[in-house]
Order: C-alpha cells, then sequence, then structure tokens
C-alpha cells in the first residue's frame, strides 16, 4: 500500500495553468512531492534525475509529446517500469489505443475531479494510504 | 502553491497567446502560407484552449472548442480540405472563441445561443456525425478497450483499465526465444488516413524480440506523384519471440485497413486478417509476392536489448516521409523559436516604480541644483558622483520603461478581424499586411492606439479601397491590399497605414468643405491642403453615412487622439493610387520632451511635439485685424495671436510691443496659433505627473511636472488652449475659414 506522502509524481503538460491545477488536485490527494515539467524532453531530465514514482502526462506539447515521452519511458534503462497516466482530451480514441499500445497505465479525462484522479491513481499504484 | 484564482488568471493569458496564435495561423492559411505546422499549431491552440477551459468549468467555451477543434482535426487530417470557404468559417470561429473567452474573463454569463451561427456553419463542414462525441465521453471507455481487457469485466466504466498491465510486453522481458513467426505486412491505401501507422506496428513487434524486415516499395509511385497520406510500402520479414501467437495477434488489434499475415514457421497456421475500414474501399491493390527491395534491420531501442540484432545499413529511407508524414506525428510543435524565460509581474507593481524613479529624477534635479549653487571648490567631487548618479538614474528608467514596453502586435492583432468583418460588409476583397508588429512601445501608448487605428483602417477599408469592379475597370487587382507598419525612427515609433485604394477625392472633399462652410468659397487650396481638411472637426465625405466609418466620428477625433498621446498626423494621397497614414509617437508618456517657458511669474511646460518654431517677431509684421487681438505675418500666411497671459488669466507684461516670444503650435490640420509669451527657458526632458486624479480635467492643462529647482510647473494642453482661444474670441473660428487664404 504506496503512501500518498511518499510518493513521487512528475506531472508533464506544457499549459501551466493546467499543470498547476493537476498539482494542486494531486496535493489534495496528499501527495507532497510534485515534479513538473512543460514538455517531454524536460521531464526525461527530471526523470533522470530524480527519483519519480508516477508520470502524469498531456499529450499536446513541444519538444516531445506524451506518446514520445511514453516511449522514451518505456525505453529508458532506469525509469522504464514507471507508471505513466496519459491525460487527454474527450473523445480522443485513437490516442489511447496508441497510447495502450505504447504500454501506458491509465488515461484520464479532462477535466478530471479529485476522486477520479485519486482512483486513477490507485489503479496504477494500489491503494494509497 | 498559487490560488485556484491565480491559475484562472493564467490560463486567461495562456488563452489570449493561443488565440494570437489561432488569428496568425489562420490568416496565414487564408493567404495559402500555411503548412501542416500551421494547422497543427492552430489544433493545438484550440485544444489547450478547451482543455484549461475544462478544467477551469467554463463549459460554454467548451463546448465551442471541442466543435472548432473537431473541425480543425478533420483539416490537419485530410479530410476536410482547406479552402478559402473553409478557413472563412475556421476565421469567424476564432473570431467566437476570442469573444467566449474575452465574456468568461470578464466573469460576465454567455448569452444564449451566442456563437451558434457559427458552430452550425462549423457542423455543416463536418457532415451529419460530427459532434456526437461530446456527448459522449465515456465512448472508448468501455467498448474500444474490450479486445485489450485480460477479463472479461466490461459493464463497470471506471474500472476499464484496472489491474490490466498495460506493459505486458516489456522490453527486456525477451531474449530471442524459441519460436519464429513469418510476418507480412501490407498496409492498404487508406491505412494512414485511418490513423495507423505501419511504423507503431513495426516498433511493437521489434519490442516482442528480435525482428527482421524487408520493404517492398515497388508500390512506391515517382515522386512527383507520391501523395504523402497514402501508404505505399509494405513489409515482410521474420520475427523471433518468446511471445505466443496471441500476443503478437493483440498488436495488430486496432489496426485499420492493413492486412496482417503471421505465420509461424515450424508449425501452426496462417492467419490473414484483412482489417477493412468501415468507409473507404482501397484505392490500391496489394501487390503479393513482391521481390525485396530494401532490408530493414529495426535496431531495439539500446537499453532494452542489447543482445538483439546487430544494427545493419539503413535503408536510404524513401519510405519515412510516406509512414512518418500524416499519421503517429499528428502534431508537431508551434515552429520553434526561442523563447525567452518571462515572468507575468502586475502591472501595477510596476508602474509604483516608475513613479519611484519620476521621484528620485526630480530629486536628483533638485539636487543638482543645490550642487551648482555651491562654491567651486566644495562643488567639485560633489558633482562628479552626482554626474554618476544621473548616469545611473537614466540607465534605470529606460530598463523600466523597456519592462513597461509592449510590441505592437497586440494591438495590430486585432485589425485582420476587424478588416475581414467590415470588408465582408461592404462587399470588397481586402488583404491586409502587417509589418513591424514587434516594434516596442510604452504600454500607456498601446492602449491608447487601438481606437485611432481602428478608425483609420475601418476608413480605408469603407471610403479607401473600392468596390471589386471599380478596381477591376481601373486595372488594379480585384483585392485591396491595405498595409500597416510600424518602426523605430529617431526615438519615436512611427505608425502607418497605407491602401492601394481611390485615394482621396479632392474636388468632392472641397466641394462638402465649402458647403459647410470650412473654407471660403474662392481659397484656392493645393491638393495637400484639400486633403488635410478631412481632418477638421464635423467633416465627413461618405455620401451616406453608413454604419462602419460614419459613427459621426471623423477623422478630427483620430487626429485629437493622436495628439493626447503626443504623436503628429499626416497624411499623403495620391488620385487612384491610395491614401497613406502616418503618425510618430513618443515611446512613453511617462517622460516628455517639453520647452519650459515662462507667462508672467509663472512657469509652464509645453509639449515639443506641439511647437512648429519658437520666435521673436519685429513689430512691423503683426498685422492689426479687427476682431484679433494681431495675426503674424509669417512667410506669407497669417497666424492669429493668443496671449497665454490672458488665457490662463494671469498678469502677464508680454505685449508685442515689448519682449516677448511666440510660438507657433500647429494642431496638425494646417491651423497655426502664435502663443504669446515672456521668456522661453529652455527645452528639458520633464516627468508627466497627472493631476486628473487630484483636481478632476483642467482646461488648458494636460499635466503637472515637477522642474529642477523643486517647484512645480503646469504641462499645456495646446489642443485645449486653442479651444479656450475659440470660445474667448471669435479669432479662431474667423481664422479657421480664412487658414487656407494666403497673403501676397
Amino acid at each position: 500500500m504506496p503512501n500518498a506522502v511518499a510518493l513521487k509524481v512528475l506531472v508533464v503538460d506544457d499549459q501551466e495553468s493546467v499543470r498547476k491545477m493537476t498539482a494542486m488536485t494531486l496535493e489534495q490527494i496528499g501527495i507532497r512531492h510534485i515534479h513538473e515539467a512543460e514538455n517531454g524532453k524536460k521531464a526525461m531530465e527530471i526523470a533522470g534525475l530524480q527519483p519519480i514514482d508516477l508520470i502524469i502526462s498531456d499529450y499536446y506539447m513541444d519538444e516531445m509529446d506524451g506518446l514520445d515521452l511514453l516511449r522514451a519511458v518505456r525505453g529508458h534503462p532506469v525509469v522504464r517500469r514507471v507508471p505513466f497516466i496519459l491525460l487527454t482530451g474527450r473523445g480522443d480514441r485513437e490516442l489511447v489505443v496508441k497510447a495502450a499500445q505504447a504500454g501506458v497505465n491509465n488515461y484520464l479525462i479532462k477535466p478530471f475531479t479529485v476522486q477520479v484522479l485519486r482512483q486513477k491513481i490507485e489503479q496504477v499504484m494500489g491503494k494509497l494510504s | 502553491m498559487a490560488s485556484f484564482e491565480q491559475l484562472k488568471q493564467t490560463f486567461f493569458d495562456e488563452c489570449a497567446e493561443g488565440m494570437q496564435q489561432i488569428e496568425q495561423g489562420l490568416s496565414d492559411m487564408r493567404e495559402g502560407l500555411g503548412s501542416d505546422d500551421t494547422i497543427n499549431a492552430v489544433f493545438r491552440a484550440v485544444h489547450s484552449v478547451k482543455g484549461g477551459a475544462g478544467i477551469f468549468g467554463f463549459e460554454a467555451l467548451v463546448g465551442f472548442a471541442h466543435v472548432f477543434e473537431t473541425t480543425l482535426d478533420a483539416v490537419r487530417r485530410g479530410d476536410l480540405q482547406a479552402t478559402t470557404d473553409v478557413v472563412d468559417v475556421l476565421l469567424a470561429s476564432s473570431d467566437v472563441l476570442s469573444d467566449l473567452v474575452q465574456i468568461s474573463r470578464a466573469g460576465d454569463t454567455i448569452p444564449s445561443g451566442f456563437g451558434d451561427e457559427t458552430r452550425k456553419a462549423l457542423e455543416r463542414l463536418l457532415g451529419e456525425d460530427s459532434s456526437g462525441e461530446e456527448e459522449a465521453p465515456a465512448d472508448f471507455e468501455g467498448l474500444d478497450f474490450v479486445p485489450v481487457r485480460a477479463d472479461g469485466a466490461d459493464s463497470d466504466e471506471m474500472v476499464d483499465f484496472a489491474g490490466i498491465d498495460f506493459t505486458p510486453v516489456k522490453a527486456d522481458a525477451f531474449s530471442a526465444g524459441p519460436r519464429s513467426f513469418e510476418i507480412a505486412i501490407r498496409p492498404g491505401a487508406d491505412m494512414l488516413r485511418n490513423g495507423s501507422d505501419p511504423l507503431l506496428l513495426i516498433r511493437q513487434l521489434r519490442q516482442l524480440g528480435e525482428l527482421e524486415l524487408t520493404a517492398n516499395a515497388e508500390r512506391l509511385p515517382d515522386l512527383t506523384s507520391l501523395r504523402p497520406e497514402i501508404a505505399y510500402l509494405s513489409w515482410t520479414g521474420t520475427l523471433r519471440t518468446e511471445a505466443t501467437r496471441e500476443q503478437l495477434q493483440d498488436i495488430f488489434d486496432f489496426v485499420g485497413d492493413c492486412e496482417i499475415t503471421i505465420n509461424e514457421i515450424g508449425g501452426g497456421t496462417d492467419i490473414a486478417e484483412p482489417v477493412q475500414p468501415g468507409t473507404a474501399a482501397s484505392a490500391l491493390p496489394v501487390v503479393d509476392a513482391a521481390p525485396p527491395v530494401a532490408p530493414i534491420a529495426v535496431t531495439p531501442p539500446p537499453a532494452a536489448t542489447p543482445a538483439a540484432a546487430a544494427p545493419q545499413p539503413k535503408p536510404a529511407a524513401p519510405q519515412a516521409p510516406a509512414v512518418e508524414a500524416p499519421g503517429e506525428r499528428a502534431a508537431p510543435a508551434r515552429p520553434a523559436k526561442p523563447q525567452a524565460t518571462t515572468t507575468r509581474i502586475e502591472l501595477e507593481k510596476i508602474d509604483r516604480v516608475v513613479n519611484m524613479v519620476g521621484e528620485l529624477v526630480i530629486a536628483q534635479a533638485m539636487l543638482g541644483q543645490i550642487v551648482h549653487d555651491l562654491p567651486e571648490g566644495v562643488s567639485d567631487r560633489l558633482s562628479q558622483i552626482l554626474d554618476e548618479v544621473v548616469h545611473h538614474t537614466r540607465e534605470l528608467k529606460d530598463g523600466l520603461m523597456s519592462m513597461r514596453a509592449q510590441a505592437v502586435g497586440t494591438v495590430f492583432q486585432r485589425m485582420p478581424r476587424l478588416v475581414r468583418e467590415t470588408a465582408a460588409k461592404v462587399g470588397k476583397k481586402i488583404r491586409l499586411e502587417l509589418a513591424g508588429e514587434t516594434t516596442e512601445v510604452d504600454r500607456s501608448i498601446i492602449e491608447r492606439l487601438t481606437d485611432p487605428l481602428t478608425h483609420i483602417i475601418r476608413n480605408s477599408v469603407d471610403h479607401g479601397i473600392e468596390a471589386p469592379d471599380v478596381r477591376l475597370a481601373a486595372g488594379k487587382s480585384e483585392e485591396g491590399t491595405i498595409r500597416l507598419s510600424a518602426e523605430h525612427r529617431g526615438g519615436r515609433i512611427v505608425i502607418e497605414v497605407s491602401d492601394d485604394g481611390g485615394g482621396i477625392n479632392t474636388e468632392k472633399v472641397l466641394q462638402k468643405a465649402r458647403e459647410k462652410g470650412l473654407v471660403s468659397m474662392d481659397a484656392v487650396l493645393t491638393e495637400d491642403e484639400i486633403n488635410n481638411l478631412i481632418m477638421m472637426p464635423g467633416f465627413s465625405t461618405a455620401d451616406v453615412i453608413s454604419d462602419i466609418s460614419g459613427r459621426g466620428v471623423g477623422m478630427d477625433v483620430v487626429k485629437t487622439n493622436i495628439q493626447e498621446i503626443g504623436g503628429r498626423l499626416s497624411l499623403q494621397s495620391v488620385r487612384g493610387k491610395g491614401t497613406t497614414i502616418q503618425f510618430a509617437l513618443p515611446l512613453t508618456l511617462a517622460v516628455m520632451d517639453g520647452m519650459v517657458i515662462k507667462v508672467g511669474r509663472e512657469t509652464y511646460v509645453m509639449p515639443m511635439s506641439m511647437i512648429v518654431e519658437c520666435l521673436r517677431p519685429p513689430r512691423s509684421s503683426i498685422n492689426n485685424l479687427v476682431g484679433t487681438r494681431g495675426m503674424l505675418q509669417l512667410r506669407g500666411d497669417l497666424v492669429p495671436l493668443v496671449y497665454l497671459g490672458d488665457l490662463l488669466h494671469i498678469g502677464s507684461s508680454a505685449d508685442l510691443s515689448g519682449e516677448c516670444v511666440v510660438i507657433i503650435t500647429d494642431a496638425g490640420d494646417g491651423t497655426r496659433l502664435g502663443l504669446v509669451a515672456d521668456e522661453l527657458c529652455g527645452h528639458q526632458q520633464v516627468v508627466v505627473k497627472s493631476i486628473e486624479e487630484s483636481y478632476g480635467p483642467v482646461p488648458g492643462v494636460a499635466a503637472a511636472t515637477i522642474l529642477g529647482n523643486g517647484s512645480v510647473a503646469l504641462i499645456l494642453d495646446v489642443e485645449k488652449l486653442s479651444d479656450l482661444a475659440g470660445d474667448s474670441s471669435s479669432a479662431i473660428n474667423a481664422q479657421k475659414s480664412n487658414s487656407f487664404a494666403k497673403v501676397a
């Protein structure tokens, strides 16, 4: 049972407002260690330097989109097992399919509530304490 | 951590940036300058607006953005041709979206039915099955994932992924296993169009083990007839893996329009899976038994399976564009430009610092005065240090001003929409060219630039550019051009609006001016003088007052607006060729070039931008005409004199018989006034301090400043002074109608 307080989450989104909102929502779940990156490239840099337990990433971004980030993570010697949740818009069916093929662990449709975010994280990480 | 409200502001700031990108991109597309990058950038910007709007709870915004986004998606996928008509609908949508953002930002309720017409136009572009997606957010949560499921549960949408390891085929899970499969991948013509990408399949296969593929490029046509949205290549090869046939099949589960054959070497049977799309028929025949052309060794990710196949020479890849272009890499970034790191600061904070620097400049000037008055031996060292302080203060001021500066692009960006809408209303075809959008000027100027520019451009559209048939008859292209540009020149910003329209109809203008009594019937005017008549108050040439430019606001108001911000308007027009309106503005309103003058015992400052010249006229050049206080004969013109002492109700000894100066001012339309003052004290930069907050508007006074000796001086509003002079005597009115009368 992972402890929310100890969980280290990397939030990746090029839209500052959305990224911060995601971070705020994570805080409401009790998660304290939140790293932020504005694109996939930055995310890989952070993932290479920091211990990360979970990545929550948007799809549309400059410099490496969410899917490319997912592939980069899965192909990385150290972080390849880090669970990955993809943020998508409604009806982005093809994207979810592609992400599933590329090894995504879950997806999250924007906008989302605290409850849904928690649920998705728990599906991936196990019940949070 | 920022508050919700702050993040909302951030979101709106992002929206503003996004809207600019959308507007710019669509305008480029309209001009035929668009590329794949353009449409993708526009799509992404709309997507971001929609995403943020959802999170911050702006439902109406989400609803509209969704339909807009879906249409853009159809365009970038090539399902919808970006014809002029389509782009026009997209531009209209961008306007609606921009309005919705504005309304949401202001916190107002969005009127019901707002933008419905545009929304319907978008839906028409999309056809019937368009906006269904939105109502069914869960559409792919249940159904489409069924094939991936490990278990049979299918109804609970929230747990659809629960317990499923979406990475069943970890890259390091397999070494080259005992099984070998022969694999053939033959994409149908529509595979890429359906959003599938063979490259992805190959990558997936590669993760399962050792993959060796041969590409068959026989279907590849000449480069000239190659269409990037069609998959021409097919592949055959072998995969050595520990994975089961089922795992292999899983990879191809979602692939549309692609024929897949998996054949286990040494046992097993063929599986042929022609996956047909629901809609399109294959345009290209699938060629069987094609001879291999180039072997491809697909290298696994370096860290994942280091033991796997050694890299072989890569084929010179003509297939790369065919495979990569339309499908997977759907949204490349906006054109990569180096982005400066920025931080957002409330303007109020900057303004406070600007004020403080103003005080500093004043205190420093006072100090300078004292140092100047000290005995020489004492002041040497002090004035040396003071010089340094002066230098640093100037740099501080410049740095601060550059912080307040904004690119004129923020104003220019609103103009394409204006031109589009106005041109559509009057049935003209007009292209707007922008130049110098990055030219920076103080925020205070930017704010007051929109109205005059809007008016000038509306005028150009309404009166300047001719109707298409008139243009054609005149041997011009059907489409008119308006050019809006900005540049820095000599410490000022010069803004120019030019059109290639019919120019000003001088006969008509002169006739109108005579009818209105603005010019005497027998006055002989040069072409330039006639052109400048349109900037006189109460002048409008439109035969019928249209709802576009004839709102009772004429060029005289534009002129006044420009003058208020220290600018001067000039107009050139060539009959049949077009009109150019140009004005130069100071870079900031906080500091001004002024002439310090004395009237009686009072000191005043007059903006340099209003002054034509200062002179001490000889007694002989003053004509005393009845009803005036004197007219100055100046190079053939008669300039009415106004005594500042009278106007400002100050006892002044200034008398034309004794020592006095005359300051010739020009309101820009040729209306000159000679202001009589006692003394000129010199030209200096002054810090403008508003007095309106404390005293309300004072007629004839624009603001105040503090001079080097610590005394307060009022800055005169020359424009209002002429009005005052006009009220106090009939001199100005008499002058206005006579100003064009030449004196021999």
